[in-house]
C-alpha cells in the first residue's frame, strides 16, 4: 500500500535581491522529485548537504507547499487540504529530528513533551505516553525525569516515542542517527526496524551517510543540488551504482580499512 | 617528542582519564577513537595544558624530556601556537565572524612571532596556498560566512599552522562536514604531516576517518586508552572486547539489509550505555557491557598488557 507519493516536486526558494531594481535570484532546493513510500518500507534518502533532502522531509510533513507538483498522503493531497483536515490527518505521519539535544523543551518534563502531539490531538491518554516509552526501551518511570538527565541516544528515543505516541503510518526521520556516536548510532536504527516491524511503519529516512541508510533501507534516493540522480531498490544502486556522485558516495562510506 | 606517562585528570564526581600514557614522536600520526565521554578530547587538553582548573592531575607530560607539568600559564601560551596546536569540530563558530579571516590566521604571527602586517599577510596568503584554499588572496578579505564548510576548516587549518608547530591536534575535525569534503581535508592533513614533519593527533569517532589518516592509533573508553598499536593492524584485528563491538557496530553499505526471509538485519551492538562520570566502575570501566565479564572485572582495573596494551582481564587470563 502506497503512503506517502511525490510526484515531480519542485521547491524553489527566493534569495536576497542582490541588485536594486532586478529580480531577486531563485535557488531550485528540489527539482521535479518523485517517489514512493509503501507501508512497512523504508525509503532512504542521501545527498550532501545543501542537496534538497530536508526540504523534502518538510514537504513531506506539509510543513512547506511545493511550487510544481503534487505530494499524496494515502491518495490525498495534503497542501490541498484545508488546515482542519490537515490537522486531522497529521497524528498519521510524524517526525523525528536531527539534534535530540534541541528538539526537546528543556523546562519540560520529558512525558509532558511526549505528551505534546496527543494534546493537539485533543486526546489525553496517559497509558498512550507509557506505552510509548517501552516501545522505545524507556522505563515509564523517566517521564518525570528533565531531557538534560538523559543522554544522545536516550533523547532520541524519546525524540522517538514523541512521533509514535499518536500511532503514526509514516514516519519522518531527518538525520536522526548522525548526532549519535557509533554504537548508539546501531541501536537506534535496530530500534527504528523494531518499531517498523512492530507496527508496520513506511519510515522516510533521510541521512548524508550511505552505509547508515543502506543498513535500513528497501529503495534508496540519491539527491544532488535538488535533482534525483538515481532511484530504485536499494541493492540495484548500491551493487551497482551507475552514476560517479554515488559512486564516490559509496567509496566514502566503503572506506573500510 | 611528546609523551604522556601516567597521566590521571581527576573531577570530583570521577576520573575522565586514568593512568593514560602515550609517545608522540615527530611525524607520527595518532588516532584516537572512542564515543563521547570517553576522555579523547580530556587527554588532548592535557597535550594543551587546558587541562581545567577545577581537575587535579597526576603524572607526567614531557616535551622533549622536559616536564611540562608544573609550568606556568604564561609559559604555555608560548607553547601552544609555537609547538602545538589544534583544530576544532565546528568551523563556523570557532571562527570570529567579524573579523576577516585573513587577520584571524595572521594575529597569533604577530602575537607570537612579532611579524610586521606585510609580512605577516605574506605568510597567510602562502598558508592558504599550502592548505587549498583557491584564489588565497581575495580570500584574505572574506569574512567566515563566506567561506563554504569545507573552506572554513581549511582556514582553521591554516591558522593552527601559522607558528610551524612541531604537533597539530584535530579534534573531530571532518564530523560536521560532507562525506566528499571530508575525504579532502583528511587527506590534506595527512599531507602537511609529511609535507612538514610534524607530528598529528587524529581524535575522531568516525574510524574510517582514523582508518584514512593514520599510522597508530588508540582506543578510548571511559577515560582509559583500552587498546593501542598501528592502526591497520587494531582495526583488522581487535583484541579488546570495546574495540571489537565498537567496529561491528558501524553499518557495512554492502551488508544484505535483509535475511533470505524478508527480516531485515540488526546491526550488531554493545548492550547498555556509557555510564556517567559518577556511576563508572571503579575496576573495567567496560564492566557491564562487556560480553566476556569475568567476575574480578567491575572491581579491579585490568593493567595494560601485550603487544597492543590491552587493557582487559579476559585477555590476561588467556582468550575466553
Amino acid at each position: 500500500m502506497t503512503l506517502l507519493k511525490a510526484h515531480s516536486v519542485t521547491r524553489r526558494y527566493k534569495l536576497p535581491r542582490t541588485t536594486l531594481l532586478g529580480q531577486a535570484p531563485v535557488l531550485t532546493a528540489v527539482e521535479s522529485v518523485s517517489f514512493e513510500i509503501h507501508a512497512g518500507q523504508t525509503l532512504g534518502v542521501v545527498g550532501e548537504s545543501g542537496s534538497g533532502k530536508s526540504t523534502l522531509a518538510r514537504m513531506g510533513m506539509a510543513f512547506e507547499a511545493p511550487d510544481a507538483g503534487t505530494i499524496l498522503f494515502e491518495g490525498q493531497d495534503i497542501h490541498a487540504l484545508k488546515a482542519p483536515a490537515l490537522r486531522r490527518l497529521r497524528p498519521d505521519f510524524q517526525m523525528v529530528f536531527q539534534d535530540p539535544f534541541s528538539s526537546l523543551d528543556p523546562r519540560r518534563r520529558v512525558g509532558w513533551s511526549i505528551a505534546e502531539p496527543l494534546r493537539a490531538m485533543g486526546v489525553t491518554a496517559p497509558n498512550r505516553v507509557s506505552e510509548a516509552f517501552e516501545q522505545v526501551g524507556l522505563h515509564p518511570g523517566d517521564a518525570d525525569k528533565f531531557p538534560h538527565e538523559f543522554s544522545g541516544g536516550q533523547r532520541q528515543r524519546i525524540a522517538i516515542a514523541r512521533a509514535i505516541v499518536t500511532r503514526p503510518k509514516l514516519l519522518i526521520a531527518d538525520e536522526a542517527v548522525s548526532a549519535l556516536d557509533v554504537s548508539v548510532q546501531a541501536q537506534i536504527l535496530n530500534l527504528l526496524m523494531d518499531l517498523q516491524d512492530a507496527l508496520g511503519l513506511g519510515i522516510l529516512f533521510i541521512s548524508h551517510d550511505l552505509a547508515v541508510v543502506a543498513s535500513i533501507c528497501d529503495t534508496l534516493l540519491v539527491m544532488q543540488h535538488g535533482k534525483t540522480l538515481e532511484y530504485g531498490p536499494a541493492s540495484d544502486i548500491l551493487n551497482n551504482p551507475s552514476h560517479a556522485y554515488t559512486q564516490s558516495l559509496l567509496a566514502a562510506a566503503g572506506d573500510r580499512f | 617528542m611528546f609523551e604522556i606517562q601516567n597521566m590521571t585528570v581527576r573531577f570530583t564526581i570521577g576520573e575522565a582519564l586514568r593512568d593514560a600514557s602515550l609517545r608522540i614522536s615527530p611525524g607520527d600520526r595518532m588516532g584516537i577513537v572512542g564515543e563521547s565521554g570517553s576522555g579523547k578530547s580530556m587527554l588532548a587538553a592535557c597535550l594543551m595544558g587546558m587541562v581545567p582548573d577545577a581537575a587535579t592531575l597526576s603524572g607526567r607530560l614531557t616535551i622533549d624530556g622536559v616536564d611540562m607539568t608544573q609550568v606556568p600559564e604564561i609559559i604555555w601560551q608560548t607553547i601552544r601556537a609555537r609547538r602545538v596546536a589544534m583544530i576544532f569540530q565546528e568551523p563556523m563558530s570557532a571562527l570570529n565572524p567579524l573579523r576577516r579571516v585573513g587577520d584571524t590566521v595572521a594575529e597569533p604571527m604577530r602575537v607570537h612571532l612579532g611579524l610586521s602586517k606585510t609580512q605577516a599577510r605574506d605568510r597567510v596568503v602562502g598558508l592558504f596556498e599550502e592548505v587549498g584554499i583557491p584564489d588565497p588572496t581575495a580570500r584574505l578579505r572574506m569574512f567566515p560566512h563566506e567561506l563554504s564548510g569545507g573552506q572554513r576548516q581549511r582556514v582553521l587549518i591554516a591558522l593552527a599552522l601559522a607558528c610551524d608547530p612541531e604537533l597539530l591536534i584535530a579534534d573531530e575535525p571532518t564530523t560536521a562536514l560532507d562525506a566528499n569534503v571530508a575525504l579532502k581535508i583528511t587527506d590534506l592533513l595527512v599531507n602537511l604531516s609529511t609535507s612538514r614533519n610534524m607530528a598529528l593527533v587524529f581524535i575522531s569517532h568516525d574510524l574510517a576517518a582514523v582508518a584514512r589518516a593514520t599510522t597508530n592509533i588508540a582506543v578510548m573508553y571511559g577515560g582509559d586508552i583500552v587498546e593501542r598499536g598501528l592502526t591497520a593492524e587494531v582495526l583488522a584485528n581487535p583484541v579488546h572486547p570495546y574495540t571489537q563491538g565498537l567496529l561491528a557496530a558501524r553499518p557495512d553499505p554492502r551488508a544484505v539489509p535483509r535475511d533470505a526471509n524478508g527480516n531485515r538485519r540488526r546491526l550488531p551492538t554493545i548492550p547498555g550505555t556509557v555510564p556517567p562520570l559518577d556511576k563508572m566502575a571503579q575496576g573495567c570501566r567496560f564492566s557491564g557491557r562487556c560480553s566476556v565479564e569475568r567476575s574480578e572485572c567491575a572491581s579491579v582495573k585490568p593493567m595494560p598488557a601485550g603487544p597492543r596494551h590491552a587493557a582487559c582481564h579476559a585477555i590476561l587470563r588467556g582468550a575466553p
